[in-house]
């Protein structure tokens, strides 16, 4: 617990291997992975390490992107929305919907 | 020239002798003789022509000198053509836009105007789709397409070319919004809820987009029904909903089904919907206007479990039908909302549905033409009402004490009641209410220019209901233009009731709409929002068109709400420079600054 409230990052791994390294605050959006790595009980709150088995690593990708892209604009007005190749947003709906975000 | 040729030969006794021809020709009012006229006439000219030729050759040439890049070697024909052309071009509408998009740029004269009307030329005489021309600059034989890019000099470019081209003029610069020019854009985004400043969450994101392909989606997998819902919800309101998009959401295994915009629908769409999710329980259609009896005969047929049925504008059922309905499939129905019927359902057929639908625990009736106050019996004696809902047309004459009878059978059942636009309904029925509703969470009475403050006032003072968590008044106010600040005796919800109310339901609303209640005074937004007050759970607040708002009050509100996330100002001009809460969507201000953290905006109408 004490060494993941420490690190400033974390890192999300795709069911197909992919690991994606991003910052604590920015993967907090999501419920779901806050939840998971606050909690002690789970071994993610002490590796700060989300093994995320729903996802499949071209959509891990984009749903990293979004995590920065929110962090990035979360301070401006009128933030365009973020592109979602169309072949993808099926895909992305559901694990939006999975991450609570 | 021909037929002249025929008839000639002797010039001089045209008249007497007339051959077949001409007498053909004369039938159809075609002369022999004028025929030759001309061509005698043209003889003479073409013999003239060199000496006049020889004349003009000189300022020919010097007309030419500007624009004729291209010029070369040709018969005098093709020029004069080519010269009427231009002419014609220059007489033209697109020459006149042309030009009025050129002269921005350089204000030069008649040679502009050779060199423009002369490229409009040239744009005319291009190849056509599908011949064959050569590129421009790399002089490579290609196939013209309508797609077909024109170069720098006129002529056109292949596809390499033209993708090279294409590539150097990319790359505008990004365009900046200048403040105010995305005033419409920013508030309808407020209206729609969402806040102006940071991202949308990916989930809305990607619905959105799902929304934009709907047309390319074949199937949407394992959606869960609440993402179902919103989907229906964006493509409803893109009115994007027909026979196609509605395969996405028939799942059999579904007892729900959500359309909010089915006008595109026919007859058929509705049986699809029906037989392909059997389990059905709950059926939410709006704008149904093909609905037909069919539909009902079907669900009665197949004895449909239907429990919630929501239908706005079902015209085409007849009052048969409904009465059929309530007859078979009534003892099932819970909730039961209907919206917008002009041609049928009469006070018989709302007669037949209270009396056969006894399990009904949510009813809302709004905008039936044909039925008034004789229906309003029958709804005492639904024993398990617990949402009731109504609004009739604005012509119907109501009467309040058939009101009061239904407060006083089932007023103690009653968990939320909406009686909007019931004028003349007095403070009569306040008192029942007050009297025997005591488990309420929601209250809409609107549109009434009868209740007094006092009334008012009284019905929210030592009410044993608890605290409401939603409360609708609005428009309860006088309404004398020629005394714009009402009665002594104020009218409707005025300073003494809006204190009253929120003493009484402070602690738990959430959702408060007091537009236009004009009467409310500023000492009295000024006791309510006081420092040291608190609304912890207020998320909306509507308070339009109550004129004495200004910034100051509006920061108490912000101070005392600390849930807020809407507020609705219309019409209170008095706010003009604001510092709003993130999250915090401040809907109908006027050319008013605001401040969010730091970022200021300001708008312009």
């Amino acid at each position: 617990m004490a060494q993941s409230t420490e690190s400033e990052f974390v890192t999300l791994v795709s069911n197909d291997g992919f690991e994606f390294i991003i910052p604590r605050s920015a993967a907090c959006v999501s419920s779901t992975i806050r939840l998971r790595l606050a909690s002690s009980k789970y071994k993610e709150g002490s590796t700060g390490r989300c093994n995320l088995d729903e996802l499949r690593g071209a959509v891990l990708e984009k749903v990293c992107e979004y995590f920065c892209y929110n962090e990035k604009h979360k301070d401006q007005v009128n933030v365009p929305d973020m592109d979602i190749p169309p072949e993808l947003c099926l895909e992305l709906l559901m694990a939006a919907d999975y991450l609570d975000t | 020239m021909f037929w002249f040729h025929l008839n000639s030969p002797s010039g001089t006794n045209r008249n007497s002798r007339r051959s077949a021809l001409t007498d053909y020709l004369a039938s159809n009012n075609i002369s022999a003789q004028q025929i030759r006229d001309d061509w005698d006439r043209r003889q003479a000219e073409a013999q003239r022509q060199p000496d006049q030729a020889q004349q003009e050759s000189s300022n020919a040439a010097e007309e030419s000198r500007s624009p004729s890049v291209l010029e070369s070697p040709e018969d005098p024909i093709k020029k004069r053509k080519r010269e009427q052309a231009i002419a014609r071009i220059k007489n033209s509408k697109e020459f006149a836009k042309r030009k009025a998009r050129l002269t921005g740029d350089c204000d030069d004269d008649d040679n502009d105007d050779d060199f423009l009307a002369l490229q409009i030329h040239e744009a005319k005489n291009r190849p056509k789709p599908g011949q064959l021309a050569n590129c421009e600059i790399c002089d490579k034989r290609f196939t013209v397409t309508p797609y077909s890019k024109a170069g720098s000099n006129g002529g056109l470019l292949c596809v390499d070319c033209s993708k090279k081209q294409k590539a150097d003029e990319k790359k505008p610069p990004a365009k900046k919004r200048a403040p105010g020019i995305g005033r419409r854009q920013n508030q309808a985004n407020l209206l729609d809820g969402l806040t102006p400043h940071g991202t949308q969450t990916l989930l809305e994101t990607c619905i959105k987009k799902v929304a934009d392909y709907i047309h390319d989606i074949e199937d949407f997998g394992d959606l869960p029904p609440s993402l179902l819902l919103r989907l229906g919800q964006i493509l409803s309101r893109r009115r994007a909903v027909t026979s196609r998009t509605l395969d996405l959401f028939l799942r059999p295994q579904y007892t729900s089904i959500d359309l909010f915009d089915c006008a595109k629908l026919d007859t058929d769409d509705y049986h699809r919907i029906l037989a392909s999710m059997p389990r059905l329980t709950r059926v939410n259609l709006r704008f149904t206007t093909p609905m037909k009896d069919q539909i009902f005969h079907y669900m009665i047929e197949r004895d449909m479990q239907i429990k919630d049925l929501h239908l706005d504008g079902p015209n085409l059922v007849t009052d048969a039908c409904w009465r059929q309905l309530f007859m078979k499939l009534g003892h099932r129905f819970l909730s039961l909302k209907l919206w917008n019927l002009d041609d049928a359902f009469d006070n018989e057929t709302a007669r037949l549905m209270c009396l056969h639908c006894p399990n009904l625990r949510r009813l809302k009736l709004k905008f039936l033409h044909k039925v008034d106050n004789e229906m309003l019996e029958g709804i005492s004696t639904l024993k398990s009402l617990q949402h009731l809902s109504l609004r009739f047309l604005h012509e119907t004459e109501t009467k309040t004490e058939l009101l009061l009878e239904i407060m006083g059978s089932i007023g103690h059942q009653l968990e939320t009641i909406s009686l909007e636009e019931f004028e003349s309904a007095d403070d009569r029925l306040l008192q029942h209410i007050h009297e025997h509703c005591c488990h309420l969470t929601k209250l809409r009475l609107t549109l009434n220019s009868t209740f007094t403050d006092k009334g008012l006032a009284a019905f929210f003072t030592d009410w044993s209901n608890p605290a409401l968590t939603y409360v609708d008044l609005n428009s309860l106010r006088d309404v004398d233009m020629t005394n714009p600040t009402g009665p002594e005796e104020p009218i409707g919800l005025a300073s003494d009731s809006f204190i009253a109310l929120m003493e009484h339901s402070g602690s738990k609303i959430q959702h408060l709409n007091i537009a236009s209640c004009r009467h409310v005074s500023y000492k009295a937004f000024e006791q309510v929002f006081a420092e040291g007050k608190i609304y912890p759970n207020l998320k909306y607040l509507d308070i339009s068109f109550s004129t004495v708002m200004d910034d100051y009050l509006t920061q108490c509100i912000f101070r005392c709400c600390p849930a807020l996330q809407r507020l609705v100002v219309f019409a209170c001009f008095k706010i003009r420079d604001v510092h709003i809460p993130r999250g915090l969507a401040l809907i109908g201000t006027v050319g008013a600054s605001i401040k969010i953290d730091g970022i200021t905006q300001t708008e312009t109408i």
